[in-house]
C-alpha cells in the first residue's frame, strides 16, 4: 500500500514537472539574462551607451538613492529672538540651511508638522523618494477605487437585464483602448483652456472660469492621473470579479432566500467568501501592475512628476546613468516584493498543496 | 587642396567600388520626409551604382529617437550608418560618431554653413555632425490686432510686448472673447522651456546658463530679473495653463485666434496660413531688454556618421550630398525645412518660390543662440533638466527666482564639476 | 411591495446608465474629435457635437500603409501570445492547482516574481539579448538557418507579462474544482490528457475566456517593447507604435484628429472580439450552476 502511494506521488511529481516546464523554461530563457544584468550593474557606475571605464561601486548607488534624513525646521527669529510672523502665521527657516551638504547634498522632499514642530524630509535623491511616495499613493488609491467600483459593476452585470450583453462589451472599452491613445484622449479632455472638455464643462455650469491647469497644479496632478487610471482599469477588475461570480452556484442564493436572509446578508456570507480567491488574485496583480505604472506617467507627466518606473527610465535615457537606474530597479523590485508578501500573508493565500 | 580631396575621394571610391556597399540611413516617420529621403537616395544611387542606400523609418519624436539611438550605441550595432541627431546631442553622443574633419571635403564644406551651428557640432575639435536643417525661436504677432489697437510695429523690448499684449487682451476680452490671451509660449517642464528661458535670459544680458568657455554663469541679477518678468506674465498676459504648454498647445491657442503674440518655431508659419488667422500675421525677432540683444534659441537637426559603421567614407559622402546647396534648396522648396547654408537664403530659386518668406528668417538665424550642450557634454540633458525644473518652479510660484537660481548654480556644479563664474 | 420593487428597478437602471456614461464618454469624446477638422479642435469652448463633421481624419489613417500593416501584425502577435499563454498557463495552472509536489510554492513565487520588475528595467538587457539572437545566423556558421523573425521574439517577450497572471488565475480556478470529478475520471481509465481536455477545460471556461481576453488586450496594447524592437523593421510594427508615430505634415505637429480616428479604428475589432466571447462567460455562468 505504501509503495503504491509513493509511486502515485512520484507520478504526480513527474507530471507536474512536465506541465510546468514550458512556462518556466520560457520565463527563464527570456528573463534570466536581463534580470541578472540589472542586479550586476546596480553595483557599478556603468553609463548607458558609453565607453567609459566601468568600475565597481559597492553599495554607493543604493546609498545615493535611499539616503534620507529628517531635520527640524526652526522658526525664523528676529534679532530679539522672537518669532517672525507673516500674515499671522509663523515663518520657518528655509530647508537649504538645515539639510546637510557634505559629503552629499540633501534636497527637500516634503515638509510636515508633528506635535507642533515643523520637520523637513530630506533625501540625496529627492526625485526618487518623491516618485516612491507618489507611486505608492497612486497604487493604494487606484486599487481601492477600482476594486470597489469593479465590484459594483460586476454585481450589477451579474443580474439579468435588457442590454446586458451590450453593457458587458461597453464595460471593456476603457481597458481595450491602447494606453497611448487613452492617455492622449484624457490629456486632450484635461486641456487647460476651454477647448478641453472638463474646463468647458465646469465653465458652462459655472464652477470655474475654464482655466484650471489640471496637469501642472501640484494638488490636481495625482487626482487627475488617478481618475484616468481608474477609468481605464476598472474594467479589468470588473471582468475578473464577474468571472469569479460566475462560479458561485445559484443554489446557494436560492437556499439563502428560502432561509429568509436578505440581500446584504447574502452578500457578506455567500458572495464575498466565495469570491475571495478571485478577489485575492485580482488584488495582487492589480497592485503589482499599479506599482509598475509607466506608460501613463510618461505620456501625461513626462518629467514633471515621476512614477518609480518613469524615474528609472529617465535616469537611464536622459542621465545615461545605467548603474543608478539598475539600482533603482532593484529597489523597486523589493518594494513590490514587500507588497506581494503583505498580501500573501494577510490574505492567507494558500500556496500549500 | 580641393583637388587633393577629390582625388582622395576617388581613390576611396575606387576601393569601395570593388564591392556593393549598403548604407542604412535612419530618418523620422513623416511620410513626406521619408519620400524626400528616398528621392535623394535614388539621385545619389544613380551616380554611384555600387552603393545601395536604405532609408529606414525611425520614430519621430526627439525623445523616442534618443532612446533608440542609445540602445544601438550600447550594443555597438553597425546596423545604422547615418543618424539624424538633434542640435543638442553632438556633445552627449560625440563618442559614437566619426570625426567628419578627417575628410578634406568636409573641411572646405564647413565654411558654407552657419558658423554657430558648426561650432555647436564641434566637440574637442572633432566635427561630429554636419548641419542638416535648422530652426530658431520666432515671435509671431497678429498684424490685424496691432493695427486695431494702434500699434505700428512689432515690439522690440519685453516691456513693450507686455504693454501691447495687455492692451490687446483687455480689448478683445471686452469685445466678448473670454478665451483671448496676449502672449502664448512654451512653459511646460521640458526641453522646450529651456529654449524659451534661454531666450529670456540671453536677451537680458544674463548669459547662456553655462558659457562656451565652461563656466556656470546662470546665477546673476539679469537672469533673475528675466525669470521674474516671465513669471509676471503667467496669469496676466499669458494663460495660467501656459506652464503646461508645449509647442502644439501654444500653436492651438494661436491657431484659434486666441492670442496676440506667440513664441514658436518656424513650422507654425505655414500651418497658420491654412487656418482662421490666415494672412493676418507676421514674424519678427524676439524682443530683448533695453540694451540687450534679441536671442533666438537654435534648434534643428544634423547628420552624423556612426563610428560602428562598416562604410564610414561612403556614408560621409552621402551626408555631404544631402547637405549640399542643391540638397538644402530642394528640401526648403519641397519640405519647408530651413536650410543651414546662408547662401540658400539668397538663392533666386528660393526667393521666387512659395517659401520666399524664409529669407526673413536669415537675420534671426545669424544671431541664434545655442544651448550649452557642447560646454556641458556629456551631461547636457541632465543640465537642461535642472535648468527647466528650476525655471518651472519659478513660473508656478513654488520658488523665488533668487532661490531657484542659487540652488541651480550649486546643482550644476555638482553635476558637471565646472567652475562657477567669478569664483 | 410592488412600489418598492419598481423604485429599486429604476434606481438600478439609473446606476447602469451612470456607469455606462462614465465608461463610454471619453470614447464618445474621441469619436467627435476624430470627426472634427483641426480648426474646430482648437476652438474654445469645445463643441459637444461637431459643427462641421468631416471624414478626412479617417481617410488619412486608413490610407496609411503603416497603420494597416500594424493592425495585421498586432492581430497575429496578440492572438499567438494569447493562445500560448492559455496553453502553457492551463498546464501550469493544473499542476499548481491540483497536483502535490515539492517545489510548488517556489514555482508559484518564481512566476509571480516576473511581474515585480518594471518593464524598463529589462529592456536594455533584452535589447542586447535579441541582437545576439538575431546575429546567430550570421556569426555561427552551422546555424545560418536559425533566423527568428521579430514578431516571434515579441511574442516570447509578451508572455513574460501575460503568463504569470494567467497561471495564477487558472491555478486558483483549478483549485476550486472539486477533487471528486478528477478522481472519477481517473478511475474510469481516462488518460491525463483526456481528463484535461474533456472534463477540466470546459469547467474552467469562464476563467479561460477571461484571462484570454485580458492577455489579448495586454499584448495588443503593449508599446515600449514593440517600439524598441521594431525600429529597423517598419514591417513588423504593431498598432500602438504605428499610432504613436502618426505625425502631421510638418515637424512638431501632432494630428490629434488623426490619432483619435486611428484609436477608434483599432478599438473596433476588440469590441467585436469581446461581443463574440462575452457570451461564453454567460455559458460559464449556466454551466457552473448546473454542475452542482
Amino acid at each position: 500500500m505504501a509503495k503504491e502511494t509513493s509511486k502515485l506521488a512520484k507520478k504526480e511529481e513527474r507530471m507536474a514537472f512536465w506541465l510546468l516546464v514550458p512556462s518556466l523554461l520560457l520565463l527563464l530563457i527570456i528573463a534570466i539574462y536581463p534580470l541578472g544584468r540589472v542586479f550586476q550593474l546596480s553595483f557599478t557606475n556603468k553609463r548607458f551607451a558609453s565607453s567609459q571605464q566601468v568600475s565597481y561601486l559597492g553599495f554607493k548607488n543604493y546609498s545615493q538613492l535611499l539616503s534620507m534624513t529628517i531635520r527640524e525646521l526652526p522658526k525664523k527669529l528676529d534679532d530679539d529672538g522672537k518669532a517672525i510672523l507673516k500674515d499671522g502665521k509663523v515663518v520657518y527657516e528655509s530647508w537649504v540651511r538645515v539639510l546637510p551638504r557634505k559629503p552629499q547634498r540633501y534636497k527637500a522632499v516634503n515638509q510636515f508638522s508633528f506635535l507642533g514642530k515643523r520637520y523637513v524630509l530630506g533625501a540625496t535623491n529627492a526625485d526618487f523618494i518623491q516618485s516612491i511616495i507618489d507611486t505608492v499613493n497612486f497604487t493604494i488609491i487606484t486599487v481601492l477605487l477600482e476594486t470597489i467600483l469593479g465590484l459594483i459593476i460586476a454585481l450589477a452585470l451579474a443580474k439579468k437585464f435588457i442590454g446586458r450583453g451590450l453593457m458587458r462589451t461597453a464595460m471593456l472599452i476603457p481597458w481595450a483602448i491602447i494606453t497611448v491613445v487613452s492617455s492622449l484622449i484624457w490629456e486632450w479632455m484635461l486641456k487647460s483652456d476651454r477647448s478641453g472638455f472638463f474646463n468647458a464643462f465646469f465653465d458652462a455650469i459655472g464652477i470655474t472660469q475654464g482655466n484650471t491647469v489640471f496637469l501642472v497644479d501640484k494638488a490636481l496632478q495625482l487626482p487627475s492621473i488617478i481618475a484616468i487610471d481608474v477609468w481605464k482599469t476598472t474594467p479589468f477588475m470588473a471582468l475578473l470579479l464577474l468571472a469569479g461570480l460566475a462560479t458561485i452556484p445559484k443554489e446557494l442564493y436560492e437556499a439563502a432566500e428560502v432561509d429568509g436572509a436578505n440581500k446584504i446578508r447574502q452578500f457578506f456570507s455567500i458572495t464575498l467568501p466565495l469570491l475571495a480567491p478571485t478577489l485575492t488574485v485580482a488584488l495582487i496583480f492589480r497592485t503589482l501592475d499599479a506599482l509598475r505604472v509607466f506608460d501613463l506617467f510618461q505620456i501625461i507627466f513626462g518629467e514633471k512628476r515621476y512614477s518609480m518606473a518613469t524615474f528609472t527610465q529617465f535616469t537611464l535615457v536622459a542621465n545615461k546613468d545605467m548603474g543608478l537606474s539598475s539600482a533603482a530597479s532593484v529597489i523597486i523590485f523589493f518594494i513590490i516584493f514587500l507588497f506581494a508578501m503583505f498580501y500573501i500573508r494577510t490574505l492567507k493565500v494558500d500556496a500549500d498543496g | 587642396m580641393k583637388k587633393f580631396s577629390l582625388i582622395l575621394l576617388v581613390i576611396l571610391f575606387g576601393l569601395a567600388t570593388a564591392q556593393q556597399v549598403t548604407i542604412n540611413y535612419v530618418t523620422g516617420n513623416r511620410g513626406a520626409d521619408v519620400e524626400y529621403a528616398n528621392a535623394m537616395a535614388a539621385k545619389y544611387m544613380s551616380t554611384h551604382p555600387n552603393v545601395t542606400i536604405k532609408v529606414l523609418q525611425g520614430p519621430e519624436s526627439a525623445t523616442d529617437r534618443a532612446q533608440q539611438y542609445l540602445q544601438f550605441f550600447e550594443a555597438k550595432s553597425s546596423e545604422v550608418d547615418i543618424f539624424e541627431i538633434d542640435v543638442i546631442w553632438p556633445g552627449d553622443m560625440a563618442e559614437h560618431f566619426i570625426d567628419l574633419y578627417q575628410y578634406e571635403s568636409f573641411q572646405d564644406a564647413a565654411q558654407g554653413f552657419f558658423p554657430a551651428i558648426i561650432e555647436n557640432n564641434t566637440v574637442d575639435g572633432k566635427l561630429v555632425a554636419i548641419p542638416y536643417f535648422t530652426d530658431a525661436g520666432l515671435l509671431f504677432y497678429r498684424t490685424d490686432l496691432l493695427e486695431k489697437y494702434g500699434f505700428s510695429s512689432a515690439p522690440t523690448t519685453w516691456a513693450e510686448l507686455d504693454n501691447m499684449a495687455s492692451v490687446i487682451q483687455a480689448g478683445e476680452r471686452a469685445d466678448g472673447n473670454q478665451d483671448f490671451w496676449g502672449y502664448v509660449w512654451q512653459g511646460n517642464a521640458y526641453e522646450g522651456l529651456t529654449c524659451d528661458a534661454l531666450e529670456w535670459v540671453a536677451s537680458s544680458n544674463g548669459g547662456t546658463i553655462v558659457s562656451p568657455a565652461g563656466e556656470i554663469t546662470i546665477n546673476n541679477p539679469n537672469a533673475i530679473a528675466a525669470l521674474e518678468t516671465a513669471k509676471g506674465w503667467v496669469g496676466t498676459i499669458s494663460p495660467p495653463g501656459v506652464t503646461g504648454y508645449q509647442e502644439e498647445d501654444a500653436r492651438n491657442a494661436w491657431h484659434a485666434g486666441n492670442a496676440a503674440f506667440m513664441r514658436n518655431w518656424p513650422y507654425a508659419y505655414g500651418l497658420t496660413l491654412d487656418g482662421p488667422v490666415g494672412e493676418n500675421f507676421s514674424i519678427s525677432a524676439l524682443p530683448s531688454t533695453e540694451g540687450g540683444n534679441s536671442a533666438a534659441t537654435l534648434g534643428g537637426w544634423q547628420l552624423a556618421v556612426s563610428k560602428y559603421s562598416k562604410n564610414p567614407a561612403v556614408a560621409a559622402d552621402f551626408v555631404l550630398f544631402l547637405s549640399s546647396h542643391e540638397g538644402q534648396l530642394s528640401r526648403a522648396l519641397v519640405q519647408s525645412n530651413l536650410p543651414t547654408r546662408p547662401a540658400v537664403y539668397t538663392d533666386p530659386a528660393l526667393l521666387n518660390s512659395d517659401v520666399a518668406f524664409m529669407a526673413n528668417f536669415l537675420p534671426v538665424f545669424r544671431a541664434a543662440v545655442a544651448r550649452p550642450s557642447t560646454a556641458t557634454a556629456p551631461n547636457y540633458l541632465q543640465t537642461s533638466k535642472l535648468f527647466y525644473s528650476a525655471v518651472h518652479n519659478v513660473l508656478t510660484g513654488e520658488e523665488s527666482a533668487t532661490d531657484a537660481l542659487a540652488l541651480l548654480e550649486l546643482d550644476l556644479q555638482d553635476l558637471t564639476g565646472l567652475p562657477i563664474a567669478g569664483q | 411591495m410592488v412600489k418598492k420593487n419598481i423604485f429599486l428597478e429604476v434606481l438600478f437602471y439609473l446606476l447602469i446608465i451612470a456607469i455606462a456614461i462614465y465608461l463610454i464618454f471619453p470614447f464618445y469624446w474621441a469619436l467627435i474629435s476624430a470627426l472634427k477638422t483641426e480648426n474646430e479642435l482648437v476652438q474654445t469652448p469645445a463643441s459637444f457635437i461637431p459643427n462641421y463633421p468631416t471624414l478626412i481624419n479617417f481617410k488619412a489613417v486608413l490610407s496609411n500603409p503603416d497603420f494597416l500593416r500594424g493592425m495585421v501584425n498586432s492581430l497575429i502577435i496578440a492572438v499567438t501570445t494569447t493562445l500560448f499563454s492559455l496553453v502553457f498557463g492551463s498546464f501550469a495552472g493544473y499542476a499548481l492547482g491540483k497536483l502535490r509536489f515539492r517545489g510548488r510554492k517556489p514555482a508559484l513565487y518564481l512566476i509571480l516574481a516576473m511581474t515585480m520588475f518594471p518593464q524598463v528595467a529589462i529592456l536594455s538587457g533584452l535589447f542586447t539579448l535579441i541582437r545576439f539572437v538575431k546575429d546567430i545566423p550570421n556569426s555561427v556558421g552551422f546555424l545560418s538557418w536559425l533566423y527568428i523573425p521579430t514578431p516571434a521574439l515579441l511574442i516570447a517577450m509578451y508572455m513574460i507579462f501575460t503568463l504569470p497572471f494567467t497561471v495564477w488565475v487558472l491555478t486558483s480556478f483549478f483549485k476550486g474544482l472539486p477533487q471528486s470529478l478528477l478522481q472519477a475520471a481517473q478511475v474510469d481509465g481516462a488518460t491525463f490528457f483526456q481528463t484535461f481536455w474533456h472534463v477540466l477545460l470546459p469547467l474552467t471556461a469562464p476563467a479561460l475566456v477571461t484571462t484570454g481576453i485580458l492577455a489579448f488586450i495586454n499584448a495588443w496594447n503593449e508599446y515600449l517593447f514593440a517600439l524598441t524592437f521594431t525600429l529597423q523593421e517598419p514591417s513588423s510594427r504593431t498598432v500602438p507604435v504605428a499610432i504613436s508615430q502618426l505625425s502631421g505634415k510638418i515637424a512638431r505637429q501632432e494630428p490629434v484628429g488623426e490619432i483619435m480616428a486611428g484609436a477608434l479604428i483599432i478599438t473596433v475589432p476588440l469590441i467585436i472580439l469581446v461581443l463574440v466571447f462575452q457570451n461564453r462567460i454567460v455559458e460559464g455562468l449556466t454551466a457552473g450552476s448546473v454542475k452542482g
